[in-house]
């Protein structure tokens, strides 16, 4: 079954100024965005598609807007939160571009984690057995499998240029739950997953 | 064990002044209760019915087949738990089911109002309740809730008095009336106004404008259900198929809209009719927060500012299939409190019963209240 990733919470943690607005986009159960209201005292909101999650948010008392990300976000006025978190949840995605920018748009800053395709295991996987694991899709199938973008965190660093986003930081896990902030060589192929800050470009 | 409950009367003589500067000598306002006070007093929840709903929200009335309104979301272990809280339901002011409306004799002439009767507003409605909680002894309400017309109040007391409720609940409901909405109810007022039963309003001790009033009726029950749900229900099936008389109702769906018109005249007067929807369509959530009379207040808590809402919670609810209410109406209720700071959580819960969803949608509707009031403030 699915479990929620929580070893990158930290992070998040560590990278949000106390007192601030923050969005959590795909928020789940709530519960980094709980943590955050709890710890560092942000005024939070989440955004969940699943009638369960919603109910599960609400009983912690975190407040959750139930609407679908690929397209509800343009409802939000420019520059209403200081934080847009996107969690583990940018492989769910139909329109990745369109959910950073409207990111950008509604943030100041946006906190997005990918998934690497391209590491290590992945690529082992395919070239020995032909199949991508149950792991990376997070899910037996792929017909039922919530992951519907691959994407290796080269990609997603190449995305992020062409859109004129500058990245503020960026993190890595590599196996063991070792984190390294600096790209080494070999990043993508050793990285299982990153974590990004970004904003929006100072050039515009 | 079906739970007995009486309908209660509240008469005041305390003079009652409306937005419109029109003073009501007398009220009387009818409500119900379920469950038990505790001592604290402090976990009481005020529901708030719809136009056509009255007191009745829960349980049985003595011999009675049928439960109240809302009886699915309010007893033991439901919804609004009446183990746990101390639920309160009065009827509308200018309704018809035991509150003060245009069909009570007015004390200056001894008969009925009819449309002597002062128009009224939702913030009238509102401010009858705040009578009713003072008497009984409730200083602060744990939540208010309310679907559609009750949404309105809900969204009215919460923000008239700040200070009185720690949170509110709104269901399938808007912050005001759009061109179309005020477009069916003024089509349903100029039907019962075309009965010349009504007779300008003094009907009373005749025959009611029964025909009027239930077209009204009709047309509102249509927008209470979606279009798939109604092809569902009745497509195009026909009752009587070898009807031989021309223009009766054949139709199944026609025989429906029938049996609501008529059962609604029963219990519903037509004047009533016109004054409720009236409010309703003059219910403008943000212009009365602007206004004037809030700040006036009467030394009461009205003209707190809307500062004090902050970090209250608030739940907003809507059904994907609901095109009298519709969800883009309740994100609009729900950008406002954002912007109030309150701590809104909105859920759209996907269903093709349309508006009606509210009266009939239990099961989710229940999950997600109940969380609402079990979580930490």
């Amino acid at each position: 079954m699915y479990k929620i990733p929580t070893q990158n919470y930290p992070i998040i943690r560590q990278w949000i100024a106390p007192g601030s607005r923050v969005l959590d986009l795909g928020c789940g159960d709530g519960t980094l965005l709980s943590s955050l209201i709890r710890e560092k005292n942000v005024e939070g909101i989440g955004v969940e598609i699943s009638q369960d999650m919603i109910v599960r948010c609400i009983q912690k008392g975190v407040s959750v807007y139930q609407a679908d990300i690929d397209k509800d976000l343009s409802e939000w006025p420019d520059r209403s939160f200081d934080y847009v978190i996107l969690n583990a949840t940018l492989q769910a995605i139909t329109k990745p571009y369109n959910a950073i920018e409207e990111m950008l748009r509604v943030g100041r800053h946006a906190i997005i984690s990918v998934s690497n395709f391209g590491y290590l295991r992945n690529r082992i996987r395919i070239l020995t057995q032909g199949r991508v694991s149950a792991h990376t899709r997070s899910s037996a199938h792929w017909y039922d499998s919530p992951v519907i973008r691959f994407v290796s965190i080269k990609e997603f660093e190449t995305s992020l240029e062409e859109m004129g986003v500058e990245v503020m930081d960026a993190q890595f896990f590599l196996a063991c739950n070792r984190v390294i902030g600096s790209r080494w060589p070999l990043y993508n192929l050793l990285a299982r997953e990153g974590i990004f800050k970004i904003r929006r470009g100072s050039s515009e | 064990m079906n739970q007995i409950v009486k309908t209660q009367i509240l008469h005041t003589d305390a003079p009652f002044r409306l937005e419109s500067g029109d003073v009501l000598e007398h009220l009387d306002i009818a409500y119900e209760t379920y469950g038990e006070l505790n001592e604290r007093r402090d976990n009481a929840i005020l529901i708030e019915h719809a136009l056509s709903g009255d007191a009745h929200a829960a349980f049985y009335h003595e011999r009675d087949r049928k439960p109240g309104w809302w009886d699915s979301m309010i007893g033991p272990g439901k919804g609004f738990d009446t183990e746990r809280f101390f639920i309160i339901c009065t009827n509308v002011l200018g309704g018809c089911s035991g509150t003060t409306g245009p069909a009570s004799i007015d004390p200056a002439t001894g008969k009925p109002y009819a449309l002597s009767f002062p128009p009224i507003t939702i913030r009238d409605m509102a401010e009858t309740q705040r009578v009713l909680l003072a008497q009984l002894g409730i200083e602060r309400l744990k939540c208010i809730a309310g679907g559609s017309m009750g949404g309105m109040q809900t969204m009215q007391l919460f923000c008239d008095y700040p200070l009185q409720a720690d949170s509110f609940i709104c269901i399938a409901s808007t912050m005001k009336h759009s061109a179309q909405q005020i477009a069916f109810n003024e089509v349903g007022r100029r039907a019962v106004m075309a009965d010349p039963r009504w007779n300008g309003g003094n009907y009373y001790g005749e025959v009611s404008p029964e025909a009027g009033l239930s077209v009204a009726r009709m047309i509102g029950h249509i927008t209470y259900l979606s279009e798939k749900m109604m092809q569902e229900k009745f497509g195009r099936a026909k009752k009587d198929k070898d009807a031989k008389v021309i223009f009766r109702p054949s139709f199944e769906v026609e025989h429906y809209l029938d049996y609501q018109g008529i059962s609604f005249v029963r219990r519903f007067d037509a004047n009533s009719y016109l004054y409720i929807t009236n409010a309703i369509d003059n219910f403008d959530l943000m212009g009365s927060l602007r206004s004037k009379d809030r700040a006036r207040g009467e030394g009461r808590q009205r003209g707190t500012p809307l500062d004090a809402l902050k970090s209250k919670r608030g739940l907003v609810v809507s059904f994907t299939s609901d095109w009298l209410y519709p969800p883009s109406q309740a994100k609009e209720i729900v950008r406002l409190f954002t912007g109030l700071n309150v701590r809104v959580s909105y859920a759209e819960i996907e269903t093709d019963h349309g508006h009606d969803a509210f009266l009939t949608d239990f099961e989710y509707q229940t999950a997600i209240i109940q969380s609402f009031l079990d979580a930490p403030s």
